[in-house]
This record gives C-alpha cells, sequence and structure tokens, in this order.
C-alpha cells in the first residue's frame, strides 16, 4: 500500500522555515522535509485536543478511496488560524497539502489547505500573537 | 435679552405648542456647566523593585546562592511588599499566548546555532547535546506525549491560551494545555514545610505584591524538561519570578532557574506574553480532553523515538502499536 500511495500522490521535497512544531508530541514520525499534496472531499474533522484531525477522502484513479488524516493543533489555535468547524463540514471539496508519515501511511501534518472555492486555511497561522 | 436667549425662548415655545412631552424652558443666562472631575481610581502603591536590564538581572541571580536568598533580597528591597485590595489589583485581564517567533525555547532569545543559553554542569551538558543528536537522527521523545502536564518552569514555554487572574490573596496563572492552572498564594502562607513536600508538576507557589508586581518563589517541583531539545530540570529546581504588565498589551516575566545538580549558575530568562486581539469575543479556554482522540495517541518505541498507535481511518493502521502501550523510559528520558 506504502509504494501504490506513493505513486498516488505528488511528493515534493520542501524545505521548511522555523514553525513550532506538534505540541504535544514530537513530529518525528513526520517527514518535515517533504510534501504530500491530495485532492478530496472532507469526511470528518475532528476538532479535538490535544490535536485535529481533517479526514479527507481521496479517490486514486481506479476509483478507490483512502481515507488521509491531517494533524494540526487543538480547536482554539485552529480558532486562531481563522478555521472553524463550519469551514470543513463534509463533503467540502479541497486540496490539501501537509508531512507526510515516513511509514507511509495516510496520515500528514496538515500545513495548508485550498477549498474549491479558492479559500486557503493554514493551521500553523494560529499560533501568531497579533 | 441676547439674541441667542431670544432665540432658545423661541424654539421653547414652538416645543410646548407642539406638546412635546420635554418641554422645559431654558434658564437666563445658562452656561454649561463644567463636568464634575470623574475621581482617580484607587492605584496600587509604587513598586519598589527597579526595574532592570537583562545583564543586571543575570548578575542579581549570580549574587544569590538559591532561589530562596534572592526571593528574601527581593522582599528586602520591596519593604516587605504591598497590601492590594480588588480596588488596586493590576487589571491583567484578556487572552494571551507565547509569540510565536519565541518557538519551543525556554530562552526567548537564543541566538540562532546556540544550544542553551543555560550554564549546565558537564553531565546535563552531555544529556542536552545527545537529545539534540538523537533529534538530528529522528529520535525525539517528549514525556508530556502521555499526557501529563508539562510541569513548571517548562509551563512557562507552551504556546496556547493563557488567562491571568490576580486577587489580592491569590493569583490564578492559567495555560489552557490540559487546563494546568498555577496557584500563587500572596496572603502571606509560607510553603508546605520541607519534610511534608511532594513533588507537584506546578510546584508550591507562594508571593507577594511589590505595587503593581507580583513577586512568585516556586519549590516542590518534578523534574523534566525545559521544552523538546532543550535541557533537564531535576527535583531540586526552584524558580523566582517576576510578573508585570510592560504595556496594555504585554505581560513580562523574569525568571530565575536554580537547579544545582543541572545548573553551574542561576539561569536567568525573560518570558513574556501578548494579549490576543479578540474583536468578535471568539477566543473561549475550553475543557482539554487530551485524551480524547484516539488519533493522537502515541508511544515510545525501543529506539526512544515516537510513533502513533494507529489511526481509526486507516484500515491498515495498528501494525506500528507496541505489544504493550506502555514503553519503556528512554535513557534520557526525565522522571515525570
Amino acid at each position: 500500500m506504502t509504494r501504490r500511495l506513493a505513486a498516488l500522490f505528488t511528493l515534493g521535497l520542501v524545505a521548511l522555515g522555523a514553525v513550532p512544531g506538534l505540541a504535544h508530541h514530537s513530529a518525528a514520525m513526520f517527514d518535515e522535509k517533504k510534501t504530500v499534496t491530495v485532492e478530496g472531499v472532507v469526511k470528518e474533522f475532528q476538532l479535538t485536543n490535544p490535536h485535529s484531525w481533517l479526514l479527507v477522502d481521496v479517490k486514486d484513479k481506479s476509483g478507490k478511496v483512502v481515507t488521509w488524516g491531517f494533524e494540526a493543533e487543538g480547536p482554539s489555535t485552529l480558532r486562531r488560524a481563522g478555521i472553524k468547524p463550519s469551514d470543513f463540514t463534509p463533503g467540502t471539496k479541497l486540496k490539501i497539502t501537509g508531512n507526510p508519515m515516513k511509514d507511509g501511511r495516510p496520515a500528514a501534518i496538515w500545513v495548508t489547505a485550498v477549498r474549491a472555492d479558492g479559500r486557503e486555511f493554514n493551521p500553523r497561522a494560529g499560533f501568531a500573537v497579533k | 435679552m441676547t439674541r441667542r436667549t431670544r432665540l432658545a425662548l423661541a424654539a421653547a415655545a414652538l416645543c410646548c405648542v407642539a406638546g412635546a412631552a420635554a418641554c422645559t424652558p431654558p434658564q437666563q443666562q445658562a452656561a454649561p456647566a463644567p463636568a464634575p472631575a470623574a475621581p482617580e481610581p484607587p492605584k496600587a502603591p509604587a513598586s519598589k523593585i527597579p526595574n532592570r536590564s537583562k545583564d543586571q538581572n543575570v548578575e542579581l541571580g549570580r549574587k544569590h546562592k538559591t532561589a530562596w536568598e534572592l526571593y528574601q533580597a527581593l522582599k528586602l528591597e520591596a519593604g516587605g511588599g504591598s497590601s492590594l485590595t480588588p480596588a488596586t489589583m493590576p487589571d491583567w485581564s484578556g487572552v494571551y499566548s507565547r509569540p510565536a517567533e519565541k518557538n519551543f525555547t525556554f530562552d526567548p532569545d537564543l541566538p540562532a546555532g546556540v544550544l542553551t543559553t543555560a550554564k549546565l554542569t558537564p553531565a546535563y551538558q552531555k544529556r542536552l547535546e545527545k537529545r539534540v543528536a538523537d533529534v538530528k537522527r529522528g529520535i525525539e521523545w517528549d514525556p508530556i506525549s502521555t499526557c501529563a502536564p508539562p510541569g513548571h518552569p517548562r509551563w512557562l514555554t507552551e504556546p496556547f491560551l493563557r488567562e491571568f487572574v490576580p486577587t489580592p490573596n491569590q493569583t490564578w496563572l492559567i495555560n489552557e494545555m490540559v487546563n494546568d492552572i498555577r496557584r500563587v498564594y500572596t496572603d502571606g502562607r509560607e510553603h508546605t514545610p520541607e519534610a511534608d513536600r511532594i513533588p507537584l508538576y506546578d510546584g508550591d507557589s507562594i508571593g507577594f505584591w511589590d505595587g503593581d508586581k507580583l513577586v512568585i518563589h516556586t519549590n516542590a517541583l518534578m523534574a523534566g524538561i525545559y521544552q523538546r531539545s532543550n535541557p533537564d530540570y531535576t527535583e531540586k529546581v526552584e524558580t523566582v519570578e517576576i510578573w508585570r504588565k510592560t504595556d496594555p498589551n504585554t505581560m513580562s516575566v523574569d525568571v530565575w532557574v536554580y537547579d544545582p545538580p543541572a545548573l553551574a549558575e542561576p539561569w536567568y530568562v525573560r518570558q513574556v506574553y501578548g494579549k490576543l486581539s479578540d474583536p468578535d469575543k471568539a477566543l473561549r479556554i475550553g475543557y482539554w480532553n487530551c485524551a480524547e482522540n484516539q488519533n493522537n495517541s502515541v508511544f515510545q518505541t525501543p529506539d526512544g523515538t515516537t510513533q502513533f498507535k494507529g489511526f481509526t481511518f486507516d484500515p491498515n493502521a495498528g501494525s506500528a502499536a507496541p505489544a504493550t502501550p506502555a514503553a519503556a523510559p528512554a535513557p534520557d528520558a526525565p522522571k515525570q
């Protein structure tokens, strides 16, 4: 499955700037030097502490659906980033980019998401003090 | 009769003809009375402890052998401290957070490329070097991954919502993360007697007010790490803090850490928390249940790093989960 997923999605080597990692656990299981971008529809938005998960159903060429999980900070940090539960209701179409798991499982740190209406959402903006 | 008064009387007459309910003839020669001056709100007594530079605070820490000695010296400087009332408490209201650019470093002024500004003892310097080297090869475990609270002094570094609630006899320093509240007693009580102390995540904090500054001494702490890729502290750690509001949107905290097993000399840092703008009143601190989502559950692998136990959304998940969820602590994991 790992190889198939790797073939399905675009992997880019992108060096990230200095931003806070995930606050409750290390991000050692993710490859923060790589990004993965997928397109799909929201299955569920789990707004929970200490981390939220945006679950996205992604269809491959054969029509098989794989659910990806994108991890971000908890509800209040997302709120500071302007991300609300109503922004990602089930069925919302989006293109989402994250730092993938090193072991190839379909999960990533959510870096940025762009909805079909063009609006972009960056969870890490929630750490800004303004 | 002046032209102005004639006009006013004419207007009043028209008003009465129209049957207006609030029809009051103007007073002759009415001059606008000056508004009574609002009484000055009561203020806290002036602070006696001077605002020192960073270098002066570093030196002040070195002058005192223990955190308790420093605390007593500050209390002497403050003339024993001030008595505040509800009316003279400083206004620390609002929701704050630690600036993002400070990242996860205990010393916000850590220069780029420098491991730490702490003067560590050789053993703890080695532990830090190993920790950072491990991270570079992808090995990292954070003790709070078990959902334990960060504990003080690490408490100072977490990047979430905060509220600070001063009252004359007790101040609550609130960090949203795991509903973490430090209570600082300023009612004159002493610390728990040494024979009866137990290690606590946030320790035992007593303090006094010096005008609008809150001076705190904390002991009875647990061992921990200052942050990821930062040094360890031991159960001997004690801190002195001076909290004050430096402008309408900024809380500033001078922190001296004493920890003889790990620190060769006291470590002084200045922490800053910025007030968040919240025009639509959307920022609220909710209950933080760290274990509410199974997808956040992690374990420590045999090689000492972090791994997810498995995802609810991945039918192939679970293969990485340990046979026994409680992994053995890494050789350098602090006791918590």
